[in-house]
């Protein structure tokens, strides 16, 4: 067994959980203040394109992950709108959003087709930090927005748990009577974090275009890690710090496929073991919905519920 | 620092019969104009992509036929995701059950061979594949009405793992659905005696006829028989179906599988019409999604499933007609049902809400 090739594993498995980090935490932020949006996986779509599509025409990439995050948010206002304001079915309303930007990215990705990014985000280096065996690769060989993601799922968990804000937020998501009876606007709060959830879903979309695939692959560029990333959120038991870890692990299924094939291994044919993550997901779910461990998961109590004020 | 003007959202106590028809249609129109305005914006011309699509899907009579053959898999789709919705149970898996059913058809129409007489070959060909259809949301059902584990992400995680599957048995080598010794893999076609010829050569198959049918006989009963009674009191209250005795957990579960068995058939009819065998060009059709945004358009009626379709089926065979004649990506067709179901849902605050601005000054007293 190739050593070698297991370190490059574990360094890809803390690469690739950037996206589901970022993802995650921007369904996190939505599903705390009580909104369910189910769009994820077409926020991801439309902002890896358009990301690759600014990046390429400006010839930089940070403007395409600006460009990217704010699309997220763009996306998520459709459905802040539909859901807040409307008060649609937040189901049925994700799902249209899935389908909406699935078709609108593979319509803008059309001139996109077999072209790859000029230049890629790339990691940074520590010096001899970097080159210390096994945590050299894994710790220090990350790029920037790697970091990032994981100082804002830090942030967030501080914000969330020892702020003002971060008390109104959960509480909009658990008991939105007290909050608008405390003189708040309940739908200003969830219509903001609809938003800011959007934009750091957006950014993890931009990062996984713009730092790993390098090149639009039509609905296979994300491939699922959007409903993966809803079911992260689960496991994490809607808590930040959690949601690292979660996402790591996941992140490790999602790269094993291709690790074990680098290893030769296969005895497994292929096509099935790209159904790995999806089914260690899967299983993950299944496992924490057990009633005795479900209670104390601590979903949002209001969480997809619009609120109605009693108006006469 | 409020706004002088605030929304009102006031309950409709009888919702005006116009309302439910004209909703659904303003939000077709609007998703054109938007559609319209995108085209405009992308250099494309709308007035040429529209006309196009309108005579490739509606107009034309070859347009006609290939609108209602695609449309017998999106009904299918559309009542399988009616069925279980109405229920509020939320099957979005429906594409991997499709898939499912792809499998199950073109094993039974392998496996049997030429032994059996078309009039049991086609019905055992799409049985399997309804039951297949079934079995892949047997999992999702079951822990959906033991342990309350939510359905909407386990029946979407299926249909990834259905997508490799589907990959697998078409590029294993030595697979039991490809042709031996093919220079490309391929899946082997099912016997003639499985397969039905489209009516006048045209790409419309009876099948078409059979799904109306079932569309029908599920409207009737849910409209008409105690099951659908059954259902109708679990989604309205479910603390008044315990009352009453019902068994919601095993309600749950058959009109999950049912929900499944309907998706499956989708394939299956695949199987007996234009596909003929086991292709993985399926994956990327979407067509279990689109029967999402057919039962969410139809607002989980039947009937109006059937008419919604249709309109759909149109909409995707003409779109994808559009690379061909004015170089125009074909998803603007997917983009188009997603804009008309955001319309529609949104739309449907019309229907249920009068929605009429008051001063606030007023609205204070």
């Amino acid at each position: 067994m190739n050593s070698n090739i297991w370190v490059l594993a574990s360094a890809d498995s803390v690469a690739i959980a950037t996206t589901l980090i970022l993802a995650a935490l921007g369904a996190l932020f939505t599903e705390r203040a009580g909104v369910l949006n189910l769009g994820i996986e077409g926020i991801l779509l439309t902002s890896a394109i358009t990301s690759f599509l600014t990046a390429d025409a400006s010839g930089s990439i940070w403007l395409g992950l600006i460009v990217g995050s704010l699309v997220g948010a763009l996306l998520a206002s459709i459905h802040a709108l539909l859901s807040v304001v409307l008060r649609a079915n937040q189901i049925v309303a994700g799902l249209a959003l899935v389908i909406f930007g699935t078709g609108l990215a593979n319509f803008l990705g059309k001139p996109a087709e077999g072209k790859t990014v000029s230049t890629i985000i790339r990691p940074l280096s520590f010096g001899p930090l970097s080159d210390i065996p096994l945590i050299g690769p894994v710790v220090f060989q990350q790029d920037i927005i790697t970091y990032a993601s994981i100082v804002i799922a830090i942030l967030s968990s501080l914000y969330l748990f020892r702020s003002r804000p971060g008390l109104e937020l959960r509480a909009t998501g658990d008991d939105p009577a007290t909050v608008d009876a405390q003189g708040l606007s309940v739908a200003s709060i969830r219509i903001r974090y609809t938003l800011f959830g959007g934009l750091l879903v957006g950014l993890g979309g931009s990062w996984l275009m713009l730092a790993q695939s390098a090149a639009w692959h039509q609905a296979a560029t994300t491939n699922g890690v959007g409903w993966i990333a809803l079911a992260l959120v689960v496991f994490a038991g809607w808590r930040p710090m959690r949601l690292i870890f979660g996402a790591i692990l996941f992140g490790f299924t999602l790269q094993l496929p291709f690790t074990l094939q680098a290893e030769q291994i296969t005895f497994i044919p292929s096509a099935l073991m790209q159904m790995l993550p999806y089914l260690a997901t899967l299983i993950a779910l299944i496992a924490l919905s057990r009633p005795s461990t479900r209670n104390k998961l601590g979903a949002p109590k209001s969480l997809g519920i619009p609120f109605v004020r009693d108006e006469r | 620092m409020r706004s002088p003007i605030r929304i009102v959202f006031e309950q409709r106590s009888e919702t005006p019969k116009y309302l439910s028809t004209l909703v659904p249609l303003l939000s077709v129109v609007a998703a054109l104009v938007v559609g319209a305005l995108f085209l405009l914006a992308t250099g494309y011309s709308p007035v040429e992509t529209y006309s196009n699509m309108l005579s490739d899907g509606f107009t034309s009579s070859r347009g006609i036929t290939d609108t209602l053959g695609l449309s017998t898999v999106l009904i299918c789709t559309g009542i399988s995701a009616a069925f279980a919705f109405q229920m509020n149970l939320y099957n979005i898996g429906g594409e991997g059950q499709l898939y499912l059913g792809m499998i199950g058809g073109a094993w039974a129409g392998l496996a049997l061979g030429d032994r059996l007489p078309s009039y049991l070959m086609v019905p055992a060909v799409l049985i399997v594949g309804a039951l297949a259809g079934a079995l892949w949301v047997l999992l999702p059902a079951f822990v959906r009405s033991r342990m309350g584990t939510s359905e909407i992400v386990t029946t979407l995680l299926l249909t990834y793992i259905a997508a490799s599957l589907v990959k697998h048995f078409v590029y294993s080598p030595g697979s039991f659905f490809v042709t031996k010794n093919s220079a490309f893999p391929q899946g082997r076609l099912v016997p003639d005696s499985a397969s039905l010829t489209g009516i006048n050569g045209t790409s419309l198959y009876p099948t078409f006829f059979m799904v109306i049918l079932i569309a029908l006989a599920l409207f009737w009963i849910v409209k008409r028989t105690e099951y659908g009674y059954r259902i109708q009191v679990i989604s309205d209250s479910p603390r008044a179906a315990h009352y009453a005795g019902i068994n919601a957990n095993r309600t749950t579960l058959s009109v999950m599988l049912i929900s499944g068995a309907l998706s499956g058939l989708g394939g299956a009819v695949l199987i007996v019409g234009p596909f003929g065998r086991l292709d993985p060009g399926i994956i990327l059709l979407g067509y279990g999604y689109a029967g999402i945004v057919i039962a969410a358009l139809a607002r989980n009626n039947f009937s109006a499933i059937i008419v919604s379709g249709i309109l759909f089926a149109g909409l995707r065979s003409g779109g994808d007609k559009l690379q061909i004649s004015t170089d125009t990506p074909i998803h603007i067709g997917v983009m188009l049902q997603g804009a008309i179901l955001l319309f529609a849902l949104g739309g449907e605050a019309f229907r249920r809400y009068h929605v009429h601005a008051v001063r606030t000054e007023r609205a204070a007293q």
